[in-house]
């Protein structure tokens, strides 16, 4: 009788050690299943940046917004940001961009070039969705005319930028600068707003230009650079960076891209993105809202459907 | 020895209970130690991260132009990876001077961050973009040299802390070691304790058992024994007293049985002609015409006779006493009567009118001495002997008190104390034994009666004297007498 008790022991005890182990199986297949993201988008939209902020700010910045689009539009949004404003006309094509958010140059470079669909451009907290270009010195610098620019250094941002080399363009033109190489020792791109700003507040350059948008919100978070820093120039009012999609994407991806931007401001989750993204909502933009654009380099005499801005 | 259990179970308690906390607390310390181990190589091993990091961003940096160069895409990746390594750091707790230190280390960070994206947006002449690049590629250096500082400075302090954390936990190792061969050795030592304490005194009360049960009455442990073993022993040796009293009773009670029959015997075959003596005698001096003196002589041969029948019936009455006639009486009536009958004994023959000896008696009677159940005129000749002794052992003046008590056992107690010579402490254990006297013509029975009678009331008589300081009797006798049968 012992031997028998002892036996059902060792079997009670082998039951127990069965149960214990198929209960941590469980556990274990639960614990994998709960890892398992709801659901994964199967398609890709790569979406290309310009380096309006630096390349890694810019990332940073439109990461949310790409977040949140890809939910809506069940499409998974890959960012790539690009070093140059001009590379986004060339990599477009070359590396398969389904979209990008273009400059108001390169947007309407693109629109002439690429034939690119705009969608939707950020309407910002002011309640406009434009913004202009300037060119500033330092106000310790002495310049307050094109005569004294003479001999000095200009930063522009990039031949494919309005407000980075449109409107310097259009200053030299307009002062009777033809050769605006000669005019300054030394001119540049900082590829940036941003860089042009700072190097003009820094004195790595005697002049820039960049857009009004980029100067306030650095003068935001900077007093020096609305303190040291004197606006000349400003330019024209043209359309705030806009979201265009090749114009073969899918009709209903597009539909549902534009859809997603524009309904952004009603809902909680796209309010909190739109007011750190720095916008009170998206509008539609088509191809017309660049006619200022289009104007602008009319009078500098450039033509957009033949402009090279890599040979320029 | 309740209380040494008690006190040795809470000892064990408080080494159990502080053992097992203590191992407990053991365990938890080497688990915050080898946790702390582990996050600081997790810490150096995601500084170093951070140094690989920064060396990648720089491999970029130098490549970029070369026919090597990265992508843009790919550069911002690694320079994202670095970014994220480095706010890893800020995000552990650090001391306030850490922190600023990491502050400081961070902005360096985001200035070498702006100006990598600077070297890779910027276009201009050769002479800027190679100033550009080698501002950035110096910063970089020195973030580099600043993370291989924090690197060695944190290889130091980590393996500093990682020693304090072995020795805390071989210090841990010791001490549990410790008390892995403390607390059993702590057990054994108590069990021992408690075992030596428990046999010692279990075979000295076993072999006191053996030795009252191998027949040695007078054995008695007198070992200090421990605890409630002092109060066993105690009791196996009151045990024993009260055997050898029973057997001293039996053997006294045997003896008398032989005395009895003796006497019986005796008394039946000396008593008749004894009596055929005396009335011969009595009539041989009635009748024969004698001298006055030969009459005298007669006279004395009947005294004698007297004298021999009185004996044979004192030897009777303490070898055969009679059966007691209980009746319920008044102890104090019955005192006072027998105070009466001995108050006769102190008149002059020569002088009725004057007393033979000073003597006071005291009656000092409890109001609360309830009657008892007893024979009369046993208790009565108790109380005249006594009281008879009293009156002989005082020379010519002095007291006798006479007390009764109620006892709480439902006994009453009945003492007859002298101012006599007393006596010594030799005589004091003889006086209850038949036949022995102090008295030139005592027979040396009466006390042993006294003591019989006592005994048959189921009672108890008690003597203190001390020579020169008197003589107390002490009886003791139950209020109601349950007779259990008499010892011939």
């Amino acid at each position: 009788m012992p031997g028998k008790s002892y036996q059902n022991c060792i079997i009670l005890f082998a039951a127990c050690l069965f149960f214990l182990l198929l209960s941590g199986c469980g556990e274990q297949q639960e614990s994998k299943t709960g890892d398992v993201p709801v659901r994964t988008p199967t398609r890709t939209l790569k979406l290309g940046l310009i380096p309006e902020h630096d390349i890694f700010t810019q990332k940073k910045r439109y990461a949310p917004l790409a977040a949140y689009l890809s939910r809506r539009i069940d499409t998974a949004i890959e960012l790539s940001v690009l070093s140059r404003y001009g590379n986004i006309i060339d990599n477009f094509v070359s590396n398969g961009l389904d979209a990008a958010f273009f400059g108001s140059f390169t947007g309407a470079l693109a629109v002439r070039k690429l034939q690119v669909q705009p969608l939707a451009r950020p309407e910002y907290p002011d309640g406009t969705s434009t913004y202009y270009g300037m060119i500033f010195v330092r106000k310790d610098s002495g310049i307050h005319h094109a005569a004294d620019m003479r001999g000095k250094r200009f930063a522009f941002v990039d031949q494919a930028t309005t407000a980075g080399w449109l409107l310097p363009l259009h200053f030299f033109k307009e002062n009777g600068i033809a050769d605006y190489r000669s005019f300054f020792s030394e001119t540049y791109f900082t590829g940036t707003h941003e860089d042009a700003i700072y190097d003009v507040l820094r004195g790595k350059a005697d002049i820039g230009a960049a857009k009004n948008t980029v100067f306030f919100r650095l003068a935001q978070s900077d007093s020096k650079v609305r303190e040291q820093l004197q606006i000349l120039v400003t330019s024209p009012l043209v359309p705030a960076n806009a979201l265009a999609v090749r114009r073969d994407l899918d009709e209903a991806l597009k539909i549902k891209l534009q859809n997603a931007l524009l309904q952004m401001d009603q809902d909680a989750e796209g309010r909190q993105i739109l007011q750190e993204f720095g916008a009170r909502r998206f509008i539609p933009t088509t191809e017309n809202d660049y006619a200022p654009v289009f104007a602008y380099a009319d009078k500098i005499g450039l033509d957009l459907a033949t402009y090279d801005y890599i040979n320029e | 020895m309740k209380k040494k259990v008690f006190i040795a179970l809470l000892i064990l308690v408080f080494c159990f209970s502080g053992g097992g906390f203590y191992i407990v607390r053991s365990i938890e310390e080497v688990i915050t130690n080898l946790e702390n181990v582990i996050t600081l190589h997790q810490v150096e091993f995601l500084r170093k991260d951070l140094w690989n990091k920064i060396k990648v961003v720089q491999t970029d940096l130098l490549l970029k132009d070369s026919p090597h160069a990265l992508l843009t895409d790919p550069f911002i990746v690694h320079v994202e990876e670095m970014e994220k390594a480095a706010r890893i750091c800020q995000n552990c707790h650090h001391s306030e001077e850490v922190l600023q230190s990491l502050n400081h280390f961070q902005r360096q960070m985001d200035g070498y961050i702006k100006m990598l994206s600077r070297v890779y947006t910027v276009r201009a002449n050769q002479a800027r973009l190679a100033e550009e690049r080698d501002t950035a590629f110096s910063m970089g250096e020195k973030t580099l040299s600043e993370v291989e500082q924090i690197v060695i400075t944190s290889s130091e302090k980590i393996s500093k802390r990682i020693t304090r954390a072995r020795n805390s936990i071989a210090e841990t190792e010791r001490l549990l070691y410790f008390l892995i061969t403390a607390g059993p050795l702590l057990l054994i030592l108590i069990a021992y304790f408690f075992l030596k304490q428990f046999t010692t005194s279990v075979d000295a009360l076993l072999d006191a058992t053996r030795k009252i049960q191998q027949g040695n009455l007078r054995y008695r442990v007198k070992e200090e024994l421990p605890d409630e073993f002092q109060v066993l022993g105690s009791a196996i040796n009151i045990m024993a007293s009260s055997l050898t009293d029973q057997c001293q009773r039996m053997q006294q009670a045997e003896r008398l049985a032989v005395v009895g029959e003796l006497a019986a015997g005796l008394a039946h075959e000396v008593k008749n002609p004894l009596a055929g003596i005396k009335v011969s005698i009595e009539v041989l001096a009635n009748e024969l015409s004698l001298e006055q003196e030969d009459r005298e002589v007669f006279l004395r041969i009947i005294n004698e006779i007297h004298r021999i029948e009185s004996l044979l019936k004192s030897l009777l009455s303490y070898a055969r006493p009679p059966e007691p006639e209980t009746s319920p009486l008044d102890l104090h009536q019955l005192l006072e009567t027998s105070i009466k009958s001995v108050s006769y004994a102190l008149i002059n023959p020569a002088n009725t009118a004057r007393l033979i000896k000073d003597i006071e008696i005291v009656k000092d009677f409890s109001p609360d001495v309830p009657p008892v159940i007893a024979d009369r005129s046993q208790l009565q000749q108790v109380f005249l002997n006594l009281l008879l002794n009293a009156i002989d052992a005082i020379p010519a003046k002095g007291t006798i008190t006479i007390s009764t008590r109620k006892e709480s056992n439902h006994t009453v107690q009945i003492s007859i104390a002298d101012t006599g010579k007393g006596m010594s402490p030799e005589n004091l254990h003889k006086i209850f034994n038949p036949f022995f006297t102090t008295k030139p013509k005592g027979t040396g029975l009466g006390l042993a009666i006294c003591k019989r009678l006592i005994e048959l009331h189921n009672g108890t008589i008690h003597v203190s004297s001390a020579p020169g300081e008197g003589t107390t009797f002490y009886i003791t006798i139950p209020e109601k007498l349950q007779l259990q049968g008499i010892t011939p």
